[in-house]
């Protein structure tokens, strides 16, 4: 109980902080970092859902766009050398559980009969 | 190498794109309609439980004993539950009636509510405070626990509550966190045996010597399992302490 | 694309596409939900909320299959690139579906107890030791988690703001996602159920993602051929086609598009600065290297996007050594001019297949 109460109260804090994060950076943090975004607030709740959920994401981008520090082709470097990796581990992620699920499945002990061990005791 | 039609997203498709495009949309659609049909029709049937709100409120009195879970043995029915009959009792939602019940043990109380039958088993979903359960005037019989023995048994334990039709379907694992949900809140556990014993299907369980099932049963809830303990037979009701070291999953 | 964000660029092909997909998810669900209890004969119906849960749940993992496959068959089959335009919406919808699960769910199982609604879900079943019985809601949740944050972080602005290559590394939870969703089932409704149908439709859907995925990976594998050396080998001089490129894989993993354009040729990122799609297997409209993935256009010649638009990839330079255009590893920086490099005449080849010469005229 207690592991679950804290995990909800984790996931609370997370939200408030993210809310806190989504109204700074779409007030103020967008218009300094993105400037397709000036001027531009209708698709700025669209955002919120995304900040909620990511925030620390959220600052560490918005910090290194700030300063900079993103190498400019670091951009232009697609991950798709990673494709293989991920697209095999789930393979034989799937497999593996779907096997595990099914030879664990168990059917209706039909055939075992109740069986009296000792009689009861007269009263 | 023949030229093939390249889609660009903001302008019309490419003519003979279009046909294939076409295909593979009404394939699509005709895809997940035939998948929602499968998928729907293959649903298990849930069983008969369900809340009778068709008999109408019943209002029965009778002899309430803790086995820790409350039973009422009834003393005086009406048109649909009898004399000698005994069940079980929830409170609404996933509680039981423990606290009501525990000051009246042994005495004579008058408890109204609603019908939840499967088969042979049926419980009552009591109103709430008073109304639904409340001492009685009169003197109460004794009811004499009828040991019958110590039995092995196949079968699964469920919440007696969602089993007897609060929910169907209201066993099996996919339910297993609603059962386990169901039992903290004191909804007294029932066992569904694979075969009659002394002619029941269903018998309450509870841990050794009166206890409430300890949590260590709890992971096996909604398994089928066999395991060994004492039955006894208290009114007209099967009491099943069950002995969690020897519970077995099968095969 | 740049200038100002707006929530949905629409288009007509969007709209069809959205039509096509809501239709299917529509009678999915409409099947399932009011067509299937007519054809159940049992004696007491399964309760509506589990009945609604199930039909969502099930439509969820229908979706997620068909937008699982679609990457893979596109790569494979460039005629299903026109079912990867658009996506993005098919997967905010799955969320919304999975999301409509869970509710139903967390509001009928986990409800009317004196516990939290999200307490007892974690809380309820302990189980964690063993397999059968193990709460596979945990499964569940993770997935829709990643399905939240995908969706969530589906508008352009994030691509730009999270850069590609973070944005596309976020976007591989989906393939965690698929797992967790397999084991979710394969642990709750796998072992109960005694009708095997959607047990055979559930490993026919995920058999599906795995086959065609790993296909794709394959395929791709055999294209590339590994090279190295400081100027990297692209393709012989009679290999280039007008409007189309050749995709050249560099010794640190980069690749580049290098294109024929009136005769002459130029070199790009092959990682379009939208999704990183690839740019070299797209082709010329209007003097402009146009994405397959979602349209973006380019001049080869710089690697910037036409006004008013603002994206711009690196260029790279090349050279032509006998036979063979080779192009220099190191980039320049995005939206940099090179002079193209006008194409010799390839020399006679009789071993040519006359159709494939017919083509590149």
């Amino acid at each position: 109980m207690n592991v679950a109460e804290a995990l909800v109260m984790v996931m609370q804090a997370w939200g408030i902080i993210g809310a806190v994060v989504a109204a700074v950076f779409l007030t103020i943090g967008i218009d300094r970092i993105d400037a397709d975004a000036r001027g531009a607030y209708i698709f700025r709740p669209l955002l919120i859902p995304g900040v909620l959920l990511i925030w620390p994401l959220v600052l560490w981008r918005w910090w290194q766009t700030e300063t900079e520090r993103a190498a400019w082709a670091e951009r232009y470097r697609p991950v798709r050398a990673s494709y293989g990796i991920a697209v095999v581990l789930m393979s034989l992620g799937i497999v593996a559980i779907v096997t595990l699920g099914l030879s664990v499945r168990q059917s209706w002990p039909a055939d075992i009969a109740p069986l009296q061990l000792s009689e009861g005791a007269r009263q | 190498m023949i030229e093939k039609p390249f889609f660009v997203g903001y302008l019309p498709a490419p003519g003979p794109l279009r046909t294939f495009l076409l295909t593979v949309s009404i394939l699509l659609i005709a895809g997940l309609g035939i998948a929602g049909f499968l998928m729907g029709a293959a649903q298990d049937d849930p069983g008969p439980g369900a809340f009778r709100f068709d008999y109408g409120r019943q209002t029965v009195t009778g002899v309430v004993e803790l086995t820790p879970y409350p039973i009422l043995h009834v003393t005086q029915g009406d048109d649909r539950i009898q004399p000698g009959d005994s069940f079980l009792m929830t409170a609404g939602g996933k509680s039981g009636v423990d606290s009501r019940a525990e000051p009246l043990n042994g005495q004579l109380a008058q408890v109204s509510g609603v019908v939840l039958e499967r088969g042979d088993l049926y419980m009552l979903q009591l109103r709430s405070g008073r109304n639904g359960l409340q001492a009685a005037e009169g003197d109460a019989p004794v009811i004499a626990p009828e040991p019958q023995g110590r039995w092995k048994l196949a079968g699964e334990i469920c919440d007696g509550k969602c089993l007897a039709g609060a929910m169907r379907p209201g066993r099996g694992l996919a339910h297993k966190a609603c059962a386990n949900l169901c039992l903290l809140g004191d909804v007294p556990p029932i066992f569904v045996s694979t075969q009659p014993v002394l002619g029941e299907e269903f018998l309450l369980v509870t841990g050794a010597n009166g206890t409430r099932l300890p949590r260590a049963a709890y992971d096996y809830i909604a398994q089928f399992i066999t395991a060994e303990g004492e039955i006894t037979k208290r009114g007209d009701l099967l009491v099943w302490e069950i002995d969690v070291d020897t519970i077995e999953v099968t095969e | 694309m740049s200038v100002k964000y707006i929530p949905v660029q629409w288009n007509r092909n969007k709209w069809i596409y959205d039509a096509v997909m809501l239709t299917g998810v529509a009678l999915f669900l409409w099947v399932f939900l009011y067509l299937t209890p007519e054809v159940l004969s049992h004696e007491q119906p399964v309760t509506a909320q589990i009945h609604n849960a199930r039909a969502f749940g099930a439509c969820a993992f229908v979706m997620l299959t068909v937008i699982l496959c679609i990457g893979p068959a596109a790569r494979l089959d460039r005629r299903f690139l026109p079912l990867l335009y658009n996506r993005r919406h098919f997967g905010v919808m799955t969320a919304f579906v999975a999301l409509t699960h869970a509710g139903y769910i967390l509001n009928w199982y986990f409800a009317f107890s004196s516990t939290d609604k999200l307490v007892g879900l974690l809380y309820a079943n302990a189980s964690l030791g063993q397999i059968a019985g193990f709460p596979f809601e945990l499964f569940g949740i993770f997935a829709l988690i990643c399905l939240l944050i995908l969706a969530a972080t589906s508008h352009d602005f994030w691509l730009k703001f999270l850069t590609p290559p973070i944005w596309k590394r976020l976007h591989y939870l989906i393939y965690a996602a698929y797992f967790s969703v397999a084991a979710h089932v394969s642990l709750g409704i796998l072992q109960d159920q005694k009708n095997h149908v959607f047990t055979v439709l559930f490993i026919l859907g995920a058999s599906a993602v795995i086959v065609l995925h790993i296909a794709a990976w394959l395929s791709e594998r055999r294209e590339i051929a590994a090279k190295d050396g400081a100027w990297a080998e692209v393709a012989c001089v009679g290999d280039f086609r007008e409007g189309y490129a050749k995709i050249a894989k560099l010794a640190n993993g980069d690749r580049v598009a290098v294109y024929l354009m009136e005769g002459k040729l130029s070199a790009i990122s092959n990682a379009c600065a939208h999704q990183n799609g690839p740019l070299g297997e797209g082709k010329i409209i209007d003097c402009l290297v146009t994405c397959p993935w979602h349209g973006f256009q380019y001049d080869v010649r710089s690697g910037r996007s036409p006004a008013p638009f603002t994206e711009k990839v690196p260029t790279y330079r090349l050279r032509v050594i006998g036979d063979m255009v080779e192009v220099h590893p190191d980039a320049n920086p995005p939206g940099t001019y090179v002079e193209p490099v006008p194409l010799p005449e390839p020399p006679p080849d009789p071993a040519r297949d006359p159709a494939e010469q017919g083509a590149t005229a």
